[in-house]
């Protein structure tokens, strides 16, 4: 017998007697990307509502998810500028403050609802994203993240000067024409997430979504290519723009108080808190993006601080933190996504060579 | 009122110390490991902790102390390059940072697990220090007024020219320097042309930490308390300066240094001219000014325009 042919066989059995199936309903259900968010998201809003029942989940478990789930919408805004697009930027902390600020002018100012101070939010993003846009297009590489630091010290700057600390009373906030809780506002940032994730995927692979990639990986040849630079750098900047400020609103309604002059929410910090979640979640991953954010945000608040160790000793948490930040980033430069992915392509490998071994 | 003006400037002559030192350690390690280091200003923090804790409670001169802390600082530099960077070279620009942002954390964690948890520490000997002996001003008598500057200023003048003379001219004579500038144009070619591009760059990280760490400790000597992030500011100032001035040359950096905190007193000083609330805007005038300038010159006041090969 052909021993080559009989370990092809083994490896890629072909259509024998027995007819193999293609995969199962269920798990070609769990590979639509669009459903996956729903049902984790489902289960988020799951956990606010055994939450408020008192089931499982403490009250600070669920502020500090809320909190970092915030963070993960900025995170994968970032994702789309950083991974699809190669443009890194510095800004992110000062459109998170132009969100917050904006809304609360116009809900805590104006009395405005919720919806209207969307808009506006949105409407000041697009401005500042068409702008930044423009630097980028003037402007490459480290120097676009410098200016960019540049531009988020001036924001920072801008907001200190108009209004040192701001403060959202919850009671004045109308949402869709009712009056909410914290707990409303948790429901809202899982719905938010949800629909900006549904979004950015199908972004990602929508045409507009490719244009990106081929620039990112060659602004010459995109360009060859009939890309306008111009057209999908200014998009990347607007969308990473909305999505900063709309976790700034988010975060205004959820924390509902920021002192620009102590908090450091809109100093570099968080810029790069931002831009590391990505990078260790794996900058073209969504998912990963995510996972990166709660390691970066969450790990500290929901897990490692009710261990009794890092209770006392708080300082730990920073240290562990940074830690995993730099170990990860040296040894899997592709970040959690590429671990995934490796452990994927081993249990795989794995399954071929013990099919072999039945065989043999 | 010329002579006000004066005094003005001379009262940003500190910052300008402070921030052409960072921005020349920034610029070292941008030019030799290809990243901007965000982990420069809690590296100085920490050196002028060690410094501060020698001095509260150990009683120790001050000049040693501060030797000891720029030793410190050459040591974390040094630590940082040989166990972090080196064995991270496949690591791509954008990661480099992620780790500087790392190191950020370990130092932020670091500092009170090391010093105690009251995070904000006095500094008043070294405070004490400088006043006992520069408890005047020098005042000068100029331009029909008087222009006074602290002493511990020109010190600190002193020093930032004396230590960047020094290394100008190393990079401009020696053999280190060569090895810096053939690294900084291309770091594969100098390596094939025979330089130990690992020892530049661990000399590189040494004395930016170094730097550093004199920075902090001169900046902290006209306050009285120092906390893990007092140096932010500096640092961002710093990386600021550096696109101003150009990465592409090691003076330019250091020239934009000189020219940021300068701007922010001449704009402070239209206060004199009815404009009483500008020093609430000052930082944002001069950060727009300076990026009116960069979209004007992309490249900086003194870089040269790189061209794309495709």
């Amino acid at each position: 017998m052909d021993i080559k042919q009989a370990y092809l066989d083994a490896a890629f059995p072909r259509e024998g007697p027995k007819k193999r199936r293609g995969p199962s309903l269920a798990a070609r259900a769990a590979r639509q990307p669009n459903l996956q968010v729903v049902v984790i998201c489902a289960i988020l809003a799951l956990m606010q509502i055994l939450a408020m029942n008192g089931m499982v989940f403490s009250s600070p478990f669920i502020t500090a998810l809320g909190s970092t789930l915030i963070y993960s919408i900025v995170s994968i805004g970032f994702c789309l500028l950083l991974g699809y697009s190669g443009l890194a930027s510095l800004g992110t902390a000062g459109f998170i403050g132009l969100g917050a600020y904006s809304a609360y002018y116009v809900v805590e100012g104006l009395g405005a609802p919720y919806i209207l101070a969307l808009l506006v939010t949105l409407a000041v993003s697009i401005v500042i994203g068409v702008s930044v846009g423009f630097i980028s297009l003037r402007i490459e590489g480290i120097y676009l993240a410098i200016m960019t630091l540049g531009l988020a010290e001036i924001i920072r700057n801008l907001l200190m000067a108009i209004k040192p600390t701001i403060k959202i009373d919850l009671n004045s906030v109308r949402l869709f024409g009712v009056g909410v809780n914290d707990k409303a506002v948790f429901l809202l940032i899982v719905l938010t997430f949800a629909v900006l994730m549904v979004l950015t995927g199908n972004l990602i692979r929508s045409p507009v979504g490719r244009s990106m990639l081929a620039m990112k990986n060659s602004t010459s040849a995109a360009q060859a290519m009939g890309v306008s630079l111009m057209k999908y750098r200014l998009l990347a900047f607007v969308i990473t723009t909305i999505y900063a400020s709309i976790g700034g609103l988010l975060y205004m309604m959820y924390i509902r108080n920021v002192t620009t002059a102590t908090s450091t929410l809109l100093t570099l910090t968080t810029s790069l808190n931002i831009l590391g979640a990505v990078i260790i979640g794996g900058s073209k991953s969504l998912w990963g993006t995510t996972v990166g954010a709660f390691i970066i945000y969450g790990l500290q608040s929901m897990f490692l601080s009710k261990l009794e160790f890092f209770k006392n000793n708080p300082a730990f948490i920073t240290m562990v933190t940074g830690l995993l930040i730099i170990l990860v980033v040296m040894f899997y430069p592709g970040g959690i996504a590429q671990m995934v992915s490796n452990l994927r392509l081993w249990l795989r490998r794995r399954r071929y060579e013990r099919r072999l071994r039945d065989y043999v | 009122m010329f002579a006000n003006f004066l005094s003005t400037i001379c009262g940003s002559l500190l910052s300008v110390c402070v921030t052409a030192l960072a921005a020349f350690a920034v610029t070292l390690i941008f030019r030799t490991s290809t990243t901007t280091n965000f982990a420069q200003g809690s590296i100085s923090a920490f050196g002028c902790y060690v410094v501060a804790e020698l001095l509260n409670k150990h009683g120790i001169p001050v000049w040693i102390g501060v030797f000891v802390g720029v030793a410190v600082g050459v040591l974390i530099g040094l630590f940082i390059d040989l166990v972090i960077f080196r064995n991270g070279r496949s690591v791509n620009a954008v990661g480099k940072q992620i780790i500087t942002m790392g190191i950020v954390s370990l130092f932020f964690g670091g500092i009170p697990l090391v010093f105690g948890t009251p995070e904000r520490i006095p500094f008043e000997p070294f405070y004490n220090f400088v006043k006992a002996r520069t408890d005047a001003n020098v005042t000068l008598q100029a331009f029909g007024g008087r222009i006074s500057i602290t002493k511990h200023a020109l010190i600190c003048l002193a020093i930032t020219i004396v230590v960047l003379s020094v290394l100008f001219v190393l990079l401009k004579y020696s053999k280190w320097g060569l090895g810096v500038r053939a690294t900084a144009s291309n770091e594969f070619t100098a390596e094939l042309m025979g330089i130990d591009t690992r020892v530049i760059t661990a000399a590189s990280w040494s004395i930016a930490g170094a730097l550093g760490v004199l920075a902090a400790v001169m900046y902290a000597g006209g306050g009285t308390t120092i906390s893990p992030s007092y140096m932010t500011t500096i640092q961002v100032n710093a990386f600021l300066a550096g696109i101003l001035g150009g990465f592409s040359t090691f003076y330019g950096p250091v020239i934009g240094a000189v020219l940021i905190p300068v701007a922010a007193s001449c704009v402070g000083f239209l206060a004199n001219f009815g404009l009483y609330n500008i020093s609430r805007w000052q930082m944002v005038i001069v950060y727009v000014l300076m990026l009116i300038v960069i979209l004007i010159k992309p490249a900086g006041l003194f870089g040269k325009r790189t061209l794309k090969k495709v």
